[in-house]
This record gives structure tokens, C-alpha cells and sequence, in this order.
């Protein structure tokens, strides 16, 4: 379920870099000069990093750009604040890039020695039909063609899409082309949850790598994670409808090796993906899956369009089995609730942002019959008749997974620290090579991987560069017009984590952000004449609904755009967003879609 | 002729010099930023005395200060305030501005208290005034009901009385250190607790007397001399 997050994030190091998970690393906030937060409300969504880069401004004086569509607490604590228009924020990336270029800010010897130039389909379509497909078919070009693409997109033109003007833009390129500014770009759901999410990540790698503003310390391009589960539990263990432990089930050398670790006949794999997460719940809907076991996941209150896929999970002829620690709207379409163990009642591991793989205890026994989401899994895949396979013990068998896991990134470029060495320590980074963890990759001055004589080794790709990708701006799938005139974006509030379905239990969180609420500038609100609590209806092409106003609060979204939190199963958002998705990382963009508002009287 | 040749000369050297340090910060743009890495620090397992002697400056004002009962803090209201033991305050008042970040808001009130009318109370002053991205860990109440009923109970709390080792010894300090390092900041003026408000707040140096003791219970063995002298 996780496509619905980070998807976009994951195939973009594999499509620049040829490799999963940031270069950087946390340390990276303390060398850096310049932070830019790239649609990123760090201040609510990442509150304990961003205490680091307000440390950091207290003690060495930093500069924090937030450039985002919102109005934040981010923006209070932000030195500079750059508002831009939904899905603008890929021609201001590529006029950063024209103007790094036009005023001789590239680093020519780490472009020449490092990077190749590359440009894919356009035109892509936003996956708003059944059985949508897509390929991109990568093809070379050369720097002066890039150049050439470039002149679209000279900041006085950018200033007409995107309403940041020219100097602004010239602004942050100045940031960035400057070689004593060591730079941090952050961001999150911004660029992920994005209808061009995968371009979007790509040319924010497309700057630093034109700068060779990469791979050292202060000087990194950082996609932030959610912390409990995106980066370690899907992108690096590979519980992904392509994906294996290591690499893609479409390789046939990975399956090779995942079929040996497991002990399975290489046919066993199936080297043809099957559904990404929303064709996923759309084959519910037609029939094409009949059977799904929904784990660690909330998705009839997350996915966009969710009425669609809800009423597909109540037709006649579907299986659903939901393992939860909680009663949820999940658990609610359900035949069979399977009680699972949270956190603090079981063994495991997770996965952060800078690699960092950490192991945690059992601390308390689950109540009654409640087991851990991975021992349900090994029970039915014994009476499956996969016991050869699934040979742990009940006590070893976090250890014996582990172990086996480890096997599957055996080399320099991967290797994961035993389990004595996590034990040990606050958690360990990988690639974890002769007994120490690699801070930043791709430099061998600190990567041990690197074999190639040179300073930077972008060895995820056969010939050791990185790509700088030609990706234009696009609209979004749906953009306002006269009917629907206004922009509803939706995210996360600093009380809550993701659907709240742990977090509204807890008391004093649940009294600090009880209910949802809808954003509305105050100028749009003064037309209106809404205040503070009148109920608001907002309409779009999915259907309506009725919410508290909330006008000059938490947040202030920019005039003609509207936020809401989608946290609150009570007021589920998702009904009325759209579900359009990055055609290459198949991640929904739930940002962007037209909606229209009014007051209830 | 000597004196023309002088002045050739150090026109000369000025200029030499303006090439030699062009070339230099030339260079200095030029080069990579590149910062040698430290070692990895280690996590220290002593708590970190920063911003211990803080507020010793008012140490003489909380001495002269008269006492005021009416408007006073109770242990009970102080840890009431708090979702258990150690869990940072909630905050009981509303939020002007929500997007309000520390330096600019919480702090005016906050970084060194005082009475405040609406409130007829005294400002509470933060142990941690560094950390400005207060609601970070600090929310607001805006509801008194549940999203569902729940049967957690606090733990127990910190409480007041002799817990000194020896009888007219200085107690113990109960509680953990991190990030309230700052004695005064809770333990004198008018905003602190009153059963827990310090009758010599001038003596400054707390933890020279007062020392901490915020492990729980454990099989610690008696301690031995490693080398005994014979």
C-alpha cells in the first residue's frame, strides 16, 4: 500500500542513480548552509528533523527556503518564503536549471566525467482509465540539447505559470550555482504524490547534479521518509508488485538469486508484474481479484476516489481479510478481522531515510489471541504447503529472517549489519562494509562500492553515471475551471499519523486536532462571508461533502486553493479526490484536484 | 632616479601581492566543499548540563520576591497538565496564532515569565528555551471528548517529602534531566509549583548538593574497588 506514499521517490534514484535510497544522510543538516524545502511542511510532518535545521540556524545562522503552495508553520520559521501554483513547480525546477546553465554555474568536469543526458515519453496521460499502461522509453541526448529544451523555460517565462516570479527563481538558482553554498533540497509528499512525481524528483537530482552538489557532506538532494515502515519495509525489502529483496522480478539474474536464498523453482517467480496499488482495487471493482489481505494499512480511509473502491469491497463475491491492531473503516468492509500485534508487543526492525536499518524488542505480550502481521503470514504460508520454506521457529524467527534477508545484499554496495551489530547500537546504516557504516554513497572518499578510480562513482548504472533527465512541465489531470474553480489539496496535521488510527486514540493528541477541518484563504473566505466553524460544502467531479471552515488557523492555502487534512474517517477527503497517478511510479496524486465550495446556510 | 626607482618597486610589489592573493581566493572559490568527518559521537549516558547556571542571574530577584498563594501552582495542577510522567504540558490556553513558531510567540511569555491578567496566573518559564519549535511536542486542547473510550492511567508521579539519604540531607532529585537541566527555570519564582519551590534559590549551584536519582530500582550490585591496596 505503500505505492501510495513513496513510489515516486524509490523509482527515481532507480531512474537517475540506477539505485534505491538517498546518497545522504541526517548528517548532511549539519554541514549544509542552505536548506530548500521543496513543497515540504517539515515544521508539521517532519517536526523532530526540522527542530534539527532551526538547532543548526540557532547555532551557525542557515538559511531555510520553504518553497511550497501553502502558507505553514513551516513558512513562520522559514527565512524566505516562495509560493508557487499546484504542479508549477516543475518549470521552476527546470528554470533553475536554465539559469545554473546561462550563468556558467555548471560544474563542467563532474557533468563531463559523471552524468549522461537523457529524455523520455511525453505527453503521459494521468492513468485515469481502467487498464492504463504505460513504458518510457529512455533515449540519449546531448548537453546542448538540453540546453536547447531549456530556453522554454527562462524564469520570465516560468514567472507567467507559476506566479514565483523571475527574481525569486533567479533567487534560488543563485543558491544553488553558488560554490560556497553547500546545499540541502528536502521534500516529501510535495514532489511524490504527484501526477509528474517521478519528473519532479528527477530534475530536482537534474540541479544538484549539473552543480555536483551531490553525495557530500551538506551537499544533498534528501527525500524524506514517513519513519515507520516506506523506506524499510517497502522499498527495501521489496513488497512491491515488481520488486524482490534485491532488484525487480523483470531481471532474470535477480530472480535467480532470489529463487536460490528461498529455495523455490525459478518459475515460481513470475518475472510479469501484476497490479500496482490502485489497478489493484480497480480489478477488485471489476472482479479480476477476488481475494485480497489488506496488512498495515489503512486504505478505505487513504485511497483517492474512495468511494469507488470502497463499494468494490462490499460486492458479492469478494474475500477481504484485514489484519489490524484497532477497528478502522478497513476492518469495517472485512470478513475476516485477523487481531495483530502492535510495535511494542512484538520483535522487528525498521528502516529510516538515511538507511539506517534499527532493531527493536518485545516489550509486552499482545492481548488474547493478537500476533505479529509477520507470523500470520509464515501460519498461512505453512498450511500453503511452503513449510520447506518457511522453516522458522516461533522464538528465532525475526533472527532467521533477518539473516536470510541479509543474504539477498551480500557486496559493498548493500550489505546489511548483522543482527549483534543493530543490537548494539542505535540502529546502522547500510551499506555497512568491513565494520563500518557508508555515509555517503557514490563518494569514495566515504563509499567503499566505489571501483573506479574517480571521485564520484554513480555505480547503479552499467557505465557508473548518473542521468540528468528532460522532463518538461505538464498540467495536472484536473485543474479548476469555471465549475470547479478551486484547487483542493489534502496532507497530514503534526497531531496525527496518517489515519489516526493510533494516534485519535490517544487522549491528549485526539483533544489537540479532534475533527478535520477545510483551509480557505481569508480573501476567498471574506467573499464567501465564511468564518471560523461554518459549515463549507465542497463539491468536485466525485461528489460532495460538508466540513468545518477553518480560515486564518494552522495553515493558510494561497486564494483559490483549499486544504484539507484527510486523517478523519468521520470526514473522508478521499471520496471526493481523484485518482490519477504518476505513470511511471504509479503513485496517486492526491495534491491536486478541482473542487468547488460553498457556504451551508 | 633612487626615489623614482622606489616608487617602481612598490607599485611592482603591489601588484605582485594583488596576483598572489586574486590567485589565492581564486582558488578558494574553486575548491570543493568538502569538511572532514568526525568521528561518531557517542550518545552520553550522564545528563548533559547545558544550561544549568541559565537563570542564575534572577537567582537574588526570586529571593526578594514576595510569595503570592492565591496565584500559585500546586504539584497536583503542574503534573495534571501532562498526558503521564515526563510527557511535556499540554497547552491549556488558546493559540493566538497557529502557525506561530517559538522565537516569536511562546517565548515572549514563556522564556521568562511573569503574571499575566487574562489568565491570573504566572507564566510557567521553559527549562529548554533553545528549542524553539515548541509545538513540535507542546498541542493545545480543543476538545474535552475521546475518539473512544480508553483505560489508560497515568503512572505514578514524582512526589514531595524526605527522600534524602541521610536525615537533614538534601533530597534527591526524583525526576529525569534531560532538556530541564535548568533548575531554577521550575523550582524558583513565582510560577513554580509551590511545594516544590526552592527556599534558596541564590545558592545557584543545585546539583552540588541535590543529586539525581531517576533509575528505576535495578540489581545493582554493591560496589567493589577493583584494586584494593593491600
Amino acid at each position: 500500500m505503500l505505492r501510495l506514499m513513496l513510489v515516486c521517490a524509490w523509482l527515481v534514484l532507480l531512474t537517475s542513480f540506477g539505485i534505491d535510497e538517498p546518497m545522504g544522510c541526517y548528517e548532511d543538516i549539519d554541514h549544509a548552509n542552505v536548506f530548500i524545502l521543496w513543497g515540504n511542511n517539515m515544521a508539521e510532518m517532519h517536526p523532530v528533523l526540522f527542530s534539527r535545521l532551526l538547532d543548526q540556524r540557532l547555532k551557525r545562522g542557515v538559511k531555510i527556503i520553504d518553497f511550497a503552495t501553502r502558507t505553514t508553520r513551516t513558512r513562520m520559521a522559514a527565512d524566505k518564503s516562495i509560493l508557487f501554483l499546484p504542479q508549477t513547480d516543475l518549470a521552476v525546477a527546470n528554470a533553475i536549471c536554465h539559469e545554473i546553465i546561462k550563468n556558467n554555474w555548471v560544474h563542467k568536469d563532474f557533468v563531463d566525467k559523471h552524468c549522461n543526458f537523457k529524455k523520455g515519453l511525453v505527453d503521459m496521460g494521468y492513468g485515469l482509465e481502467d487498464k492504463y499502461a504505460f513504458k518510457d522509453k529512455p533515449e540519449g541526448i546531448s548537453f546542448d540539447d538540453f540546453k536547447l529544451f531549456l530556453e522554454d523555460y527562462t524564469p520570465e517565462k516560468v514567472e507567467k505559470i507559476s506566479g514565483v516570479s523571475a527574481k525569486d527563481i533567479k533567487y534560488m538558482a543563485a543558491h544553488y550555482g553558488n560554490p560556497n553554498t553547500k546545499v540541502m533540497s528536502l521534500w516529501c509528499m510535495g514532489p511524490n504524490q504527484h501526477s509528474r512525481g517521478t519528473w519532479m524528483n528527477n530534475l530536482i537530482y537534474n540541479i544538484h547534479l549539473l552543480t555536483g552538489k551531490i553525495s557530500t557532506p551538506g551537499n544533498s538532494p534528501f527525500s524524506l521518509t514517513g519513519q515507520p515502515s516506506a523506506c524499510g519495509t517497502v522499498r527495501e525489502v521489496g513488497t512491491l508488485t515488481h520488486k524482490l529483496p534485491h532488484g525487480v522480478v523483470m531481471n532474470k539474474k535477480h530472480r535467480e538469486t532470489a529463487a536460490k536464498i528461498w529455495d523455490v523453482p525459478l518459475e515460481n517467480i513470475d518475472p510479469k508484474p501484476t497490479y500496482h496499488t490502485v489497478e489493484m482495487f480497480r480489478a477488485l471493482d471489476r472482479g479480476d481479484i477476488r481475494f485480497m489481505w489488506i496488512q498495515v494499512t489503512n486504505p478505505m480511509v487513504t485511497m483517492p476516489k474512495l468511494k469507488r473502491y470502497r463499494d468494490a469491497a462490499k460486492k458479492e463475491g469478494r474475500f477481504i481479510v484485514v489484519s489490524d491492531i484497532y477497528p478502522t473503516p478497513t476492518t469495517d468492509i472485512a470478513d475476516v478481522i485477523l487481531p495483530s500485534a502492535m510495535w511494542i508487543e512484538r520483535e522487528g526492525m525498521y528502516g529510516n531515510s538515511e538507511r539506517r536499518t534499527q532493531y527493536f524488542e518485545q516489550m509486552v505480550n499482545p492481548p488474547g489471541e493478537a500476533m505479529s502481521d509477520t507470523w500470520q503470514l509464515i501460519e498461512v504460508a505453512k498450511r500453503l504447503g511452503f513449510e520447506k520454506q518457511f522453516y522458522y521457529k516461533e522464538e528465532t524467527h525475526i533472527e532467521e529472517i533477518y539473516t536470510e534477508y541479509r543474504r539477498h545484499h551480500e557486496g559493498k554496495k548493500h550489505n546489511m549489519a548483522p543482527l549483534q551489530v543493530l543490537k548494539e547500537n542505535p540502529g546502522m546504516q547500510w551499506p555497512y562494509v568491513d565494520g563500518k557504516p557508508t555515509k555517503w554513497r557514490f563518494n569514495s572518499k566515504y563509499d567503499p562500492a566505489c571501483s573506479n578510480g574517480e571521485a564520484f562513482h554513480f555505480y547503479g548504472k552499467p557505465d557508473g553515471k548518473a542521468i540528468i533527465w528532460q522532463r518538461p512541465y505538464e498540467p495536472a489531470a484536473e485543474e479548476p475551471d469555471s465549475q470547479y474553480p478551486y484547487w483542493l489539496n489534502t496532507g497530514r496535521v503534526i497531531e496525527h499519523w496518517h489515519t489516526g488510527s493510533m494516534t485519535r486514540r490517544i487522549s491528549v493528541l485526539h483533544k489537540a486536532m479532534p475533527h478535520a477541518y477545510v483551509e480557505l484563504n481569508p480573501s476567498d473566505a471574506k467573499r464567501l462571508q465564511i468564518q471560523t466553524g461554518d459549515d463549507v460544502k465542497l463539491t468536485t467531479r466525485r461528489g460532495s461533502m460538508i466540513l468545518p471552515a477553518s480560515v486564518n488557523q494552522r495553515g493558510v492555502p494561497a486564494p483559490m486553493q483549499v486544504f484539507v487534512p484527510f486523517f478523519d474517517e468521520n470526514m473522508l477527503i478521499n471520496d471526493l479526490t481523484l485518482d490519477s497517478f504518476c505513470p511511471i511510479s504509479k503513485e496517486p496524486d492526491y495534491k491536486k484536484c478541482a473542487t468547488n465550495i460553498e457556504k451551508v446556510i | 632616479m633612487k626615489k623614482r626607482l622606489g616608487i617602481i618597486s612598490l607599485f611592482v610589489l603591489l601588484f605582485i601581492s594583488f596576483i598572489v592573493i586574486w590567485n589565492y581566493s581564486y582558488y578558494q572559490g574553486k575548491e570543493e566543499a568538502y569538511i572532514p568527518i568526525d568521528k561518531n559521537q557517542v550518545t552520553p549516558i550522564i545528563a548533559s548540563e547545558l544550561g544549568v547556571f541559565e537563570r542564575s542571574k534572577f537567582a537574588h530577584d526570586y529571593v526578594a520576591m514576595p510569595n503570592d498563594p492565591e496565584h500559585e501552582r500546586t504539584l497536583k495542577e503542574y503534573y495534571g497538565q501532562r498526558a503521564f510522567n515526563g510527557a511535556p504540558p499540554s497547552i491549556p490556553h488558546t493559540v493566538e496564532n497557529e502557525r506561530s513558531m517559538g522565537e516569536n510567540r511562546c517565548l515572549k511569555c514563556h522564556g521568562n515569565g511573569g503574571y499575566v491578567t487574562k489568565f491570573e496566573a504566572y507564566a510557567p518559564v521553559t527549562p529548554h528555551p533553545e528549542m524553539v519549535n515548541c509545538r513540535q511536542c507542546h498541542v493545545s486542547v480543543n476538545t474535552t471528548s475521546l475518539f473512544v473510550e480508553t483505560n489508560f492511567t497515568k503512572g505514578t508521579t514524582p512526589t514531595t517529602g524526605v527522600n534524602s539519604a541521610l536525615v537533614g540531607g538534601p533530597p534527591i532529585i526524583p525526576h529525569p534531566l534531560q532538556m530541564r537541566e535548568n533548575c531554577l527555570s521550575c523550582h524558583a519564582g513565582p510560577s513554580a509549583p509551590r511545594e516544590i519551590r526552592v527556599s534558596h534559590p541564590d545558592r545557584i549551584n543545585c546539583r552540588q548538593c541535590h543529586v539525581p536519582n531517576n533509575h528505576r530500582p535495578s540489581n545493582t550490585e554493591v560496589f567493589n574497588r577493583a584494586y584494593a591496596h593491600e
